[in-house]
């Protein structure tokens, strides 16, 4: 009578009793060594998994050289490089926009130069055709032979509306996976209150990414006006003019609409 | 056994235990990073370390939540909880450096080994033309939105919750802020869990979109509600299933037969509101609190060992005569007075102060001579 229980019938491992300072009994000990490599294979394959759904994948990365241009000041401070070989279509020019080091503007060293041919060594991030570069100076040098006299007017392009992000110009096509989104907003408006130039992405219907320079009614720079709308969903409606494979689009940023 | 003040207790279970654990973490890590490169070589890590261990401590904490309920189906499970306070610190820190980041060598002896990861504090929010922890809050304001809605503070309220939690994780400070205060603050993981899967919701998935991560996350909510829910309806019913019967008389009621007592067992039954552990043991009954005054564990589903209620969370020790724990040590619970009436067991409705001496009722009279009613 001692012994048994006719209510409460036990299973064998009821009997057993873990406690912390006494060896595992046995039946506790089967059931752990079964259910801890389980957790095992799931810390397996979510360590395998989940860096692969993460959208990091992109190519951006710095590389240093030297470049020389035509440095432009509006409406962000840009260098226009004259493309080497045949050019039978298209931009004579590649347009590089221009940044400081780590958050911040290209320093008064480099804008006092604006209008003239310079050239600039710096670290060059890129990403489709978003180049942008980060430099510290700017050293005026004379017209390279054949390079173009004047850069070619922008062609206007008409009135668009157009969905997408803004996002800064150095940390997205920089070393930042995804450097867009959300998660990235902080980071951006850090970078464009600094001085970095404000991008504004958007898609063709092909899915092909397109980067528009932004600037205001009168082509100034509005980087510090759309600060609370970086990161998120907007829609922009203004003028288009094509510089090359480099579009601005001129809308006063409170015509900006958050989707 | 119940405690003594040394900064950790180790035994083999404890070492064992955090081998395992701090192996899976080495694993995950390893793997996320390996993983990650196999994709694209020549991929920046920097932002890389900072998912990776950010992840680590989200699927941390979902294993940390389940062992609970866990526990309450089935007991093998235990083992789990007995260290599980070492998991929810080494969560802190899997959080902290998802923020902080982490450098080997400033570690005196690992100067060597040349790994370091950084946190979201540096990568995100340094080099700007404000201080790091500025950039942090000042980023997004959207308070009153939901999509825009600031995930950073939701991951600075769980991490914060996380650092409370862990800076009184030791039985130090369970001793000194009292059970029911501690027992509170660290209830408070559920909040933090919450801040958390806001903060991953509202962050990674509202940027990264992509349907695994977006089923993981919403799987893991199910699955932590569920389980949780599951465990409170089992707890209900067994306490309805013992509900003392209405029939008490002088203060006590019948709480059932002492065959249905396995030996050095008890029977949980909820006499006046309070749950109260009666067990059997040397051919005596007696009845003591069900509830640990460690972490509230449940004493009733312990066993006696060496004489001694032994807890089946921690391993807290009490009499079942007096409710004491032996000496050294000085915790105590409440006590009930018992009658056997034949093979019923009476268990008066009103407890004694922690700590009083009762008189178990004896099983067998006989081989003491005297029948013993108290
Ligand atoms: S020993 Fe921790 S709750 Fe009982």
């Amino acid at each position: 009578m001692n012994n048994h229980s006719d209510s409460q019938p036990a299973k064998r491992s009821d009997d057993e009793f873990f406690s912390g300072y006494s060896r595992l009994p046995k039946g506790i000990k089967r059931f752990l060594l079964k259910f801890i490599p389980l957790l095992f294979v799931g810390v397996v394959l979510f360590g395998i998994f989940v860096p692969r759904v993460h959208d990091q994948f992109n190519p951006g990365k710095f590389s240093r050289g030297q470049f020389e241009g035509l440095l432009v000041g509006e409406p962000v401070p840009h260098l226009l490089v004259p493309r080497k070989g045949k050019i039978e279509s298209g931009s004579q020019f590649s347009r590089y926009l221009l940044s400081g080091f780590s958050k911040s503007s290209v320093p008064a060293k480099v804008t006092d130069q604006i209008g003239k041919w310079v050239q600039i060594k710096g670290a060059a991030v890129h990403r489709n055709n978003l180049t942008v570069v980060a430099t510290g100076g700017a050293k005026p040098i004379e017209r390279p032979a054949g390079a173009p006299l004047q850069p070619e007017p922008g062609v206007p392009l008409g009135e668009f509306s157009l969905k997408g992000e803004i996002l800064d110009g150095k940390c997205y096509p920089g070393v930042m996976k995804p450097g867009q989104g959300k998660t990235h907003r902080a980071c951006a408006i850090r970078c464009i209150s600094g001085g970095v130039p404000a991008v504004f992405l958007s898609h063709n219907e092909q899915g092909d990414p397109l980067y528009f320079l932004l600037a205001d009614s009168n082509g100034k720079s509005v980087s510090k006006q759309v600060l609370d709308l970086v990161a998120d969903p907007i829609q922009i409606t203004g003028q288009v003019t094509q510089y090359g494979d480099l579009f601005l689009i001129k809308a006063d940023p409170s015509t900006y609409q958050r989707l | 056994m119940s405690v003594a003040y040394k900064s950790i207790q180790w035994n083999r279970t404890k070492i064992i235990y955090d081998l395992l654990l701090f192996a899976a973490i080495g694993i995950y890590l390893f793997l996320f990073t390996y993983s990650a490169k196999l994709v694209s070589p020549d991929l920046e890590m920097r932002g890389l370390d900072i998912r990776a261990f950010g992840s680590a401590a989200f699927i941390l904490l979902h294993v940390i939540l389940s062992i609970g309920p866990l526990c309450r189906f089935d007991r093998r499970f235990l083992p789990l909880l007995y260290n599980r306070r070492h998991m929810g610190v080494t969560m802190f820190f899997l959080g902290l450096i998802h923020v902080i980041g982490f450098n080997l060598s400033d570690i005196p002896v690992l100067s060597n080994i040349p790994y370091k990861a950084d946190g979201a504090l540096y990568w995100y929010h340094d080099f700007g033309n404000v201080e790091p922890i500025v950039s942090l809050f000042a980023g997004n304001t959207h308070y009153g939105s939901l999509v825009r809605f600031p995930f950073e503070t939701l991951g600075v309220i769980g991490l914060a919750i996380l650092f409370l939690m862990a800076i009184t994780s030791h039985d130090f400070w369970l001793a000194n802020l009292t059970a029911p205060i501690w027992k509170a603050l660290h209830m408070s993981v559920y909040v933090a869990y919450a801040a958390l899967v806001g903060h991953v919701t509202l962050g990674a998935i509202q940027t990264n979109r992509h349907p695994f991560l977006t089923i993981a996350v919403g799987l893991g909510l199910v699955w932590i509600t569920v389980i949780h829910l599951l465990a409170a309806l089992q707890e209900r019913r067994r306490d309805r299933a013992v509900a003392p019967p209405a029939t008490a008389t002088d203060h006590y009621v019948d709480i059932g037969s002492i065959n249905e007592i396995p030996d050095t067992r008890a029977k949980i039954v909820t006499i006046a509101g309070e749950r109260v552990a009666i067990f059997k043991y040397d051919g005596k009954i007696a009845a003591i609190s069900n509830v640990c005054q460690h972490q509230n564990g449940p004493l009733g589903e312990g066993k006696v060992i060496d004489g001694c209620v032994t807890c089946p969370w921690h391993g807290y020790q009490y009499l079942p005569e007096t409710g004491a724990s032996p000496p050294p040590f000085i915790e105590s619970v409440p006590t009930f007075n018992v009658q056997l009436r034949d093979d019923r067991i009476f268990v008066s409705t009103i407890p004694n102060p922690p700590g009083t001496e009762t008189i178990p009722a004896r099983i067998y009279p006989d081989a003491d001579g005297a029948q013993s009613y108290e």
